[in-house]
C-alpha cells in the first residue's frame, strides 16, 4: 500500500493552508507503513473541521456526533475485533463536549488511535475559544478574554490510563506520521493531540507562534509516568514527541473474552426459562 | 366466577422483602395455584416502606387488588399504610408493634423475634418464621415451603431458615385452624417471570450480542440480568459512564456487525434521544427497551406510568421512521423483543419496546414463552473480492427503501455511516436532490414495516356495553377486571407505531369507547385522534405512580355502563 492509495474521491474543503492538511498526509503515511488495508480500518471521526478527515482517508467510515467519538469506536473495537480503530476529533469535540467519554475511554485502555486536531478553538462554528485556550485571549464566545483555566490533555491521558501519549504539531510532518504509525502499532489506547493551526480563527495560534514555541523530546524516559507528567507541564516551551508509552496491560476488547463466542444466531434459552420455573 | 386470594408482606426496605415475596409466590403456584406478584418500595436501601403482593386463585391472575386477606407485618409502619378489613388476617410479632393496637383484623400473633433468638439466628430470619406461619394459615404443604428456601439459600443459611419457618409454622398449626381460600386448580408448572427478565431471555434468544446502557430503575434488572448471561452465551454487556455513551457505544457495535441493544427509563432516554437520531440517519439498526416511570426529571423513581408514549414516537429532531412495540404481558415481552432485534435488522431502523415499571418488575406466571421466527438479517453486502479497494452504494435502495448493509472488515464494502446527510457511498452532502432522494427512500420503509407490525386486538364479549381502549401493560389489568365484571370489552394496541390506521379505524368505529392510560393527558387518544380523526371522549385515568386496581377498573365499568 501507498500513501496515495489511501484518498477518496473527495477533494477536501479545508481552508488553505490549515493545520489538518499535514495531520491528513501524515495519517496516509503511517497507514501505508504499517500496511493495513482500506478494508480493515475503521475510521471514527467527530463533528468540526477535524472531522471532515473522514472524507478522505480509504476506509471504513462512521461520521458520528459532536464529541460522542469514543463510545462509538469503543463498541466498534468490542464488536468486530478484526478492525483497527483511527479516531479524528477536534479539540473543542474531544476535550469539551466529549471530555467524560475520553477519561473513560482511556481509564478501559480500548485499543484505538485518537487523534485530537489542537487549534484551541472551534473552527467549524467560526471561532469560539475551546478548553485548552489560555486564559486572557478574546474569541468570538470570549470577546473579554477566556477565563477558565485551560485544560492538560497530556496529563489527564497519563493519569487516565492512556498507554501511549503523543503530542505532535501540524508544522513537523514527518515527526507527526512517526508518532500516528506508533500508535496504530501500540495495543491500547494512543492519543496524538496535535497542535494544527488554525489559520482563520486561530488568532495567534498559528505556525510561527508554535515554531517559536515547540522542542522534540529527547533524552526522556517514556515509561517514567512521573517525568512524562513533569514534562507536559513544561511551562515557556511546548515538547513535541512521545511523552508515555506502556506495553504489557490488556487493552479493553482482551477482557471480554465472550467476544469470542458472540455470534449473532437463534440462541436455545430453554436452561434460562427453567431457571424461573 | 373465579375467587382470588390477597397475602401481602411490609415492611422497612433491608427486611428482605422482595426476596421473601418472590419466594412465597413460588411455594403458592407450587401448591397449583395461579400467582401474580406487585412490589411497591421507595427509593431507599434503608428504611421506608417495602411490601410485596400476592394475588393468587384458581384461575390465572394478572393484577393488584386493593383488598387484602392475609397480611404479614414486619414493622409499625404498616399500620400507617394499609386498610385492613375486619377479616384481614394480619401476622405479626404484637409484643413488638406498638401501632397495632386498634385494628379491626384478626390478629395472629407469631413470636418471630423470640423463635430467631431461640435460633441464635440473624434478625432478618424473622421472614422465614413469618413465611411458616402463613403457609401454615394457608393449609400449605410445609415441604414445598422447605424445597424453596433450600433453593434460595446457601446450604447453611437454608439449614437455619428451615428450622425458624418450621418453628413458625408449628406456632401456628397449635393455634388456630387454616382460613378459607380459593381451592388449588393444581394448574401446570409455570415460569414466574417479571417483564423485564422476559425482555432479556427474548434478546438472548434472537441473537443479541451487544447491549451498552447506564442503570436506572426500572430498566436497571435488564441490565444485570443480561450481564450476568455474558460468558454462558457470548455477548458483550457494557455499564458506560452515561446513557449516551449508552446508546452510541451500542450504534458503533452495530455498525460493526453486532446485534445491539440498550434499555433504559424515561430520564436516560432523554440523554439517548441525540444517539437515537444518530441511528436513524446512519441507518444502524439498534433496540431500545425503555421502561417508563413518572417524571419529568427524577420524578418518582420506582413507581409506575405510561407518559412516554407521545415521546418515544416523537423524539429527537427533525423526521424519520421508527418502530414502537407496547407489549402488554411478559409473553409479547419476549415475542416482541426477539421480533424488535430482526425488524431494526430487516428495516435498518431504531425499533423500541416500550415497558413500564409495572410491567417491568412484576411477576406473571407464563406457561411457556411463544414460539418465534428464525434470527434473520436481512439484506447484507458479501463482498468484493476482486475489487477490495471499492466504496458501495450502501444507501442506495435495494428494495423498499432499504438498501444493503455491510459489516466492516468486507472488501469492496467501503462506506461511510454518517451523521450529515450524505451520498449512496455515505459521503457528506447537502445538496438539495440528494437529500431529497435519501429522505424518500428512507421513508419507503414505512409501509412495508407497517405490514410487519401487530395489530390491535379485541378482548372480551363482542357486544359488551363499553369498550376501553388500551396499550401496554394495562392489558394485564383489564384481563383481571374481566374476570368480575361483564360490563367492558377492551382493545389492546400490542405496538403503536407505525400502524395500518384505515384498519384500526373499522376497528373503533361505532363503539362505546373509553381510553384507559397511565397517564394524565390520554396520549393514546392524541395518537388515535391524529391518525382516525376518531376523538374518544370518554377516559379513565390514573397518574399517581400506581397501576390500575382490580377493584376501581371493576367500579368504573359497571358505573359507566349504567
Ligand atoms: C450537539 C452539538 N452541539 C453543537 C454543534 C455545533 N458544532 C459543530 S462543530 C463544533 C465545534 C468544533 O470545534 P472542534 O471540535 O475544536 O473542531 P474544529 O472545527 O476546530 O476542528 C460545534 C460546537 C453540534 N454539531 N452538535
Ligand atoms: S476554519 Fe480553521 S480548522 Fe477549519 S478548515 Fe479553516 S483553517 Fe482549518
Amino acid at each position: 500500500m501507498k500513501a496515495l492509495d489511501y484518498n477518496t474521491t473527495q477533494k477536501p474543503v479545508w481552508c488553505p493552508g490549515c493545520g489538518n492538511f499535514a495531520i491528513w498526509n501524515g495519517i496516509k503515511k503511517a497507514l501505508a507503513e504499517a500496511g493495513i488495508e482500506p478494508h480493515k480500518l475503521a475510521l471514527v471521526s467527530g463533528i468540526g473541521c477535524s472531522g471532515k478527515m473522514i472524507n478522505h482517508v480509504r476506509a471504513y467510515g462512521f461520521h458520528g456526533l459532536h464529541g460522542r467519538t469514543m463510545p462509538v469506536a469503543t463498541g466498534i473495537r468490542l464488536a468486530n475485533p478484526e478492525m483497527k480503530v483511527l479516531v479524528n476529533g477536534g479539540d473543542g469535540d474531544g476535550y469539551g463536549m466529549g471530555v467524560g467519554h475520553f477519561v473513560h475511554a482511556m481509564r478501559r485502555n480500548v485499543d484505538l488511535t485518537y487523534i485530537v486536531h489542537n487549534n484551541k478553538v472551534y473552527g467549524l462554528t467560526t471561532g469560539q475559544a475551546s478548553p485548552t485556550n489560555e486564559i486572557g485571549s478574546p474569541s468570538k464566545s470570549t470577546p473579554f478574554g477566556v477565563v477558565d483555566e485551560p485544560l492538560n490533555p497530556i496529563a489527564i491521558a497519563i493519569d487516565a490510563g492512556a498507554t501511549y501519549v503523543a503530542r505532535g504539531f501540524s508544522g513537523d510532518s514527518e515527526q507527526l506520521a512517526e508518532l500516528i504509525l506508533g500508535g496504530l502499532n501500540h495495543n491500547g489506547f494512543a492519543l496524538i493531540d496535535v497542535f494544527q493551526p488554525c489559520v482563520t480563527f486561530g488568532g495567534k495560534y498559528q505556525y510561527e507562534y508554535y515554531q517559536e514555541r515547540v522542542v522534540k523530546i529527547e533524552n526522556h524516559d517514556v515509561t517514567d509516568a512521573d517525568s512524562a507528567l513533569a514534562l507536559s507541564k513544561t511551562k515557556d516551551k511546548l515538547p513535541i514527541g512521545l511523552f508515555y508509552k506502556v506495553e504489557g496491560r490488556p487493552s479493553y476488547n482482551e477482557m471480554h473474552p465472550e467476544i469470542e463466542k458472540a455470534q449473532v444466531r437463534k440462541r436455545d434459552v430453554t436452561g434460562l426459562l427453567e431457571e424461573l420455573v | 366466577m373465579s375467587s382470588v386470594y390477597v397475602w401481602k408482606i411490609g415492611g422497612p426496605a433491608g427486611f428482605g422483602i422482595m426476596t421473601t415475596g418472590p419466594m412465597f409466590a413460588k411455594v403458592l403456584k407450587a401448591s397449583g395455584y395461579h400467582v401474580h406478584g406487585y412490589p411497591e418500595y421507595p427509593s431507599l436501601v434503608r428504611g421506608g416502606y417495602n411490601c410485596y403482593q400476592i394475588a393468587f386463585g384458581d384461575t390465572e391472575v394478572t393484577a393488584p387488588y386493593k383488598k387484602i386477606d392475609m397480611y404479614v407485618a414486619l414493622s409499625d409502619e404498616c399500620f400507617n399504610r394499609e386498610k385492613f378489613e375486619e377479616s384481614t388476617y394480619v401476622i405479626g410479632d404484637f409484643a413488638n408493634l406498638k401501632n397495632a393496637g386498634d385494628i379491626k383484623a384478626k390478629k395472629i400473633d407469631v413470636p418471630l423475634m423470640g423463635i430467631v433468638k431461640e435460633l441464635d439466628g440473624p434478625d432478618i430470619m424473622r421472614n422465614s418464621v413469618a413465611l411458616g406461619a402463613a403457609a401454615a394459615l394457608l393449609g400449605l404443604d410445609f415441604a414445598l415451603l422447605e424445597k424453596n428456601l433450600t433453593a434460595a439459600y446457601k446450604e447453611k443459611v437454608a439449614k437455619i431458615n428451615i428450622e425458624a419457618a418450621k418453628k413458625g409454622y408449628e406456632s401456628v398449626r397449635e393455634r388456630y385452624s387454616v382460613v378459607c381460600k380459593p381451592a388449588p386448580d393444581k394448574c401446570a408448572p409455570a415460569l414466574y417471570v417479571t417483564g423485564n427478565e422476559a425482555t432479556s431471555i427474548g434478546a438472548i434468544a434472537g441473537g443479541l450480542t451487544f447491549f451498552s446502557t447506564y442503570p436506572m430503575t426500572p430498566a436497571s434488572s435488564i441490565l444485570h440480568y443480561l450481564a450476568k448471561c455474558t460468558r454462558e452465551h457470548g455477548l458483550v454487556v457494557k455499564h458506560t459512564e452515561d446513557e449516551i455513551s449508552g446508546i452510541n457505544m451500542a450504534v458503533g457495535a452495530a455498525f460493526a456487525g453486532a446485534r445491539a441493544m440498550t434499555g433504559t427509563a424515561g430520564g436516560g432516554f432523554s440523554l439517548m434521544n441525540e444517539g437515537l437520531g444518530l441511528a436513524a440517519i446512519t441507518e444502524v439498526p439498534i433496540v431500545l427497551a425503555v421502561s417508563q416511570r413518572p417524571g419529568p426529571a427524577t420524578g418518582m423513581a420506582t413507581w409506575t406510568e405510561q407518559g412516554d408514549l407521545k415521546y418515544v414516537i416523537n423524539s429527537s429532531q427533525s423526521e424519520f421512521i421508527r418502530a414502537v412495540y407496547s407489549p402488554g404481558s411478559v409473553e409479547e415481552c419476549y415475542k416482541f423483543t426477539f421480533d424488535a432485534l430482526n425488524l431494526a435488522e430487516k428495516y435498518h431502523i431504531p425499533v423500541f419496546v416500550l415497558l413500564d415499571k409495572f410491567l417491568s418488575e412484576s411477576h406473571f406466571m407464563a406457561e411457556k414463552m411463544p414460539e418465534t421466527g428464525d434470527v434473520e438479517r436481512g439484506y447484507l453486502f458479501e463482498g468484493n473480492e476482486e475489487e477490495p479497494m471499492a466504496y458501495f452504494n450502501r444507501f442506495a435502495e435495494k428494495k423498499d427503501g432499504v438498501g444493503v448493509r455491510v459489516i466492516p472488515g468486507t472488501k469492496g464494502g467501503l462506506y461511510i455511516a454518517s451523521s450529515n446527510e450524505h451520498t449512496d457511498e455515505g459521503f457528506v452532502s447537502d445538496k438539495a436532490d440528494v437529500r431529497k432522494r435519501q429522505v424518500e427512500r428512507r421513508f419507503r420503509k414505512l409501509k412495508p414495516l407497517t405490514d410487519d407490525m401487530p395489530h390491535p386486538e379485541l378482548f372480551g364479549k363482542k357486544d359488551a356495553p363499553l369498550t376501553f381502549v388500551c396499550f401496554g401493560s394495562v392489558k394485564m389489568m383489564l384481563l383481571e377486571a374481566m374476570k368480575h365484571t361483564d360490563k367492558f370489552n377492551f382493545i389492546h394496541f400490542p405496538a403503536v407505531n407505525p400502524l395500518n390506521w384505515e384498519k384500526v379505524k373499522k376497528m373503533l368505529e361505532g363503539r362505546n369507547l373509553c381510553v384507559m392510560e397511565n397517564n394524565y393527558t390520554a396520549q393514546l387518544r392524541g395518537i388515535i385522534a391524529e391518525n382516525t380523526g376518531i376523538i374518544i371522549e370518554k377516559t379513565f385515568l390514573k397518574y399517581d405512580g400506581r397501576p390500575f386496581f382490580n377493584e376501581e377498573i371493576v367500579s368504573f365499568a359497571e358505573e359507566a355502563a349504567k
